[in-house]
């Protein structure tokens, strides 16, 4: 057959192969990604799951948690979270606002986007030094499962302030102009547009960020928990167990069987914590988005 | 946002100016503004006279949008923005006149080129700019029903005020942002082209309603559309480049007696500012 274009079918080649390769490498890149993730979650659950009851959430560590379960450790954990995002979620929505609706120098907003995003990327370990020398040494409050959550709520504020205000800024500009033309002050559009209308990116990110915070060990290992001893806090001023404290320790612990059993069924409790949150950040972006558009 | 004022007034150049009733809604004297240095109005001055309907025409570009957004400061919102000159309204300058902002703009409503309702129920949309006022059951039905009635939207949504205003039509949506500003009792209404996105049917059904509201209040606004203009204008003001060129009765608009510039823009829609 004779193919007086034939010149032109070489690039055309090239060009398939070349995106064959592509789509190939990309398909292996995600296919090991998922591997490593079914890896990882199948060997928590099943080794996790073994240890795992009613019984073992709703009982006290006993023998330095080698036996009993994570009641006080499970609780811990929620005392400190639920404190961070009662702290964090007031400063991260302020801090959005004035970014959003009050700061115009370029200048300063440049260097709060900065300061935000340097916040984002300071080591975990960074935060619970700082919190050990400033609150534990200078200002002498001991271990507090309250300063830990002081702490984790300074984690969290970059990821939080910055998810509200992209959504704050992704809001259509004749909300506002609209909302102003009616005589609305700057506050009272705030109160009435901005914050319901974005209030799905406010709680994603604050769900995300607990999601993120209720497995950090280092910020609060050595300014907030204590690794036994500890029951239901009675004052700010206390420590408290935390699951991931209680997995390094027992981690720590590993020759012994019983304590390695353990640790995998509170790593599993942990994971099931996460993917709570994670989940309920994906319920409460499609939920409270469907909200704020009726 | 930075406002100067001529120290002492200039004397108007009076061939732009044509003075039309004693006491103007709105009187602009050397207005000018300016965004982050570029120039977009330069030295208007002209009178609008109380009730009836004033359309500002002109090419796109011309700034007619942003000399009414200027009449309530909603330009201001976005930024830097200088003006210089003078603007009163009912009497009272718009930057020192008025005890506060808000105050201003609730008594010149706007409404925009695109609908924007908000993601609300059609009575909550009403009652937007009202919200915070103490109001009785009754008087909020009261305000929902009459704003409504004069937007000509009642019959189309008595029986479904609770339903979101996303639900309604582009040209009803456009209706229930008039009934929107018209709750807040403003004594002039901006129009910035209100029926550039609605289909021709909704655009005469405004048209209608902007003839009937301007026996009780001054409408100023804003078309690309002369055959609107001349439907429904009394007024009218011609801005090229920034510049105010003319501004008249419609009548003269209209006739061989206005400007070479005029005629060509009114017979041809094509200005060589």
């Amino acid at each position: 057959m004779n193919r007086p274009h034939s010149n032109i079918a070489q690039p055309h080649t090239a060009r398939r192969l070349s995106n064959l390769a592509f789509s190939l490498s990309s398909k292996a890149a995600l296919g090991l990604c998922a591997l490593i993730l079914i890896f990882l979650l199948g060997s928590i659950i099943y080794q996790g799951g073994r240890a795992v009851s009613f019984e073992f959430w709703l009982s006290p560590a006993q023998d330095f948690g080698k036996s009993g379960g994570i009641l006080y450790q499970i609780l811990g954990s929620l005392f400190i979270i639920t404190a961070a995002a009662a702290l964090v979620l007031p400063l991260a929505l302020g801090a959005a606002i004035y970014r959003l609706s009050y700061l115009k120098n370029p200048k300063i907003q440049a260097m709060l986007d900065l300061t935000l995003y340097a916040l984002n990327a300071i080591p975990s370990i960074t935060y619970g030094i700082f919190g050990l020398i400033f609150f534990v040494n200078i200002l002498g409050t001991g271990l507090s499962w309250f300063v830990g959550s002081i702490i984790l709520a300074v984690m969290m504020l970059p990821t939080v302030t910055l998810a509200s205000y992209q959504t704050m800024a992704s809001l259509p500009q004749s909300y506002s102009e609209n909302a102003l033309a009616l005589g609305l002050t700057r506050a009272q559009l705030i109160r009435r547009v901005i914050v319901p209308q974005s209030a799905h990116g406010v709680v994603t990110g604050l769900l995300l960020a607990l999601a993120r915070a209720i497995g950090e060990t280092a910020p609060i290992m050595f300014i907030a928990t204590a690794f036994s001893g500890v029951t239901v806090p009675r004052s700010l001023l206390e420590p408290v167990a935390t699951l991931p404290t209680h997995i390094l320790a027992l981690a720590q612990q590993s020759t012994d069987q019983a304590a390695l059993q353990n640790a995998w069924g509170a790593s599993l409790t942990l994971i099931m914590f996460v993917a709570a949150l994670s989940a309920l950040a994906y319920y409460a972006r499609h939920k409270l988005s469907r909200l704020s558009q009726r | 946002m930075t406002h100067t004022s001529y120290p002492t007034p200039r004397i108007l150049p009076h061939e732009n100016v044509v003075p039309l009733r004693a006491v103007p809604a709105v009187k602009i004297e050397n207005f000018g503004a300016c965004f982050a240095g570029n120039c977009v109005l330069t030295d208007i001055s002209f009178e609008i006279p109380e009730n009836g309907v004033t359309c500002i025409i002109g090419p796109s570009g011309a700034g007619k949008s942003t000399l009414l957004r200027a009449l309530n400061r909603i330009n201001e919102v976005n930024g830097d923005v200088t003006l210089s000159g003078s603007v009163s309204i009912l009497g009272r300058d718009i930057f020192d006149g008025y005890s506060d902002i808000t105050e201003l703009r609730k008594r010149v409503g706007m409404v925009f080129q695109t609908p924007c309702v908000f993601p609300r129920s059609i009575a909550e949309n009403v009652l937007f700019g009202r919200r915070g006022h103490k109001l009785s059951k009754l008087e909020k039905a009261q305000i929902v029903k009459r704003s409504l009635s004069a937007a000509s939207l009642w019959p189309e949504v008595k029986d479904r005020l609770d339903d979101s205003a996303l639900a309604l039509s582009l040209g009803q949506q456009q209706r229930l942002c008039i009934a929107r500003a018209l709750a807040m009792e403003p004594k002039i209404l901006l129009m910035d082209e209100p029926t550039a996105s609605v289909d021709p049917i909704s655009a005469r059904a405004i048209e209608d309603l902007v003839i009937e509201l301007s026996k009780t209040m001054t409408i100023i606004m804003v078309t690309h559309n002369i055959g609107q203009t001349k439907r429904i204008a009394d007024t009218v003001a011609f801005l090229c480049d920034g510049e105010l060129v003319e501004a008249g009765a419609n009548k003269d608009m209209f006739s061989r007696r206005s400007s070479d510039k005029t005629q060509t823009y009114l017979t041809e829609e094509f200005c060589d500012c």
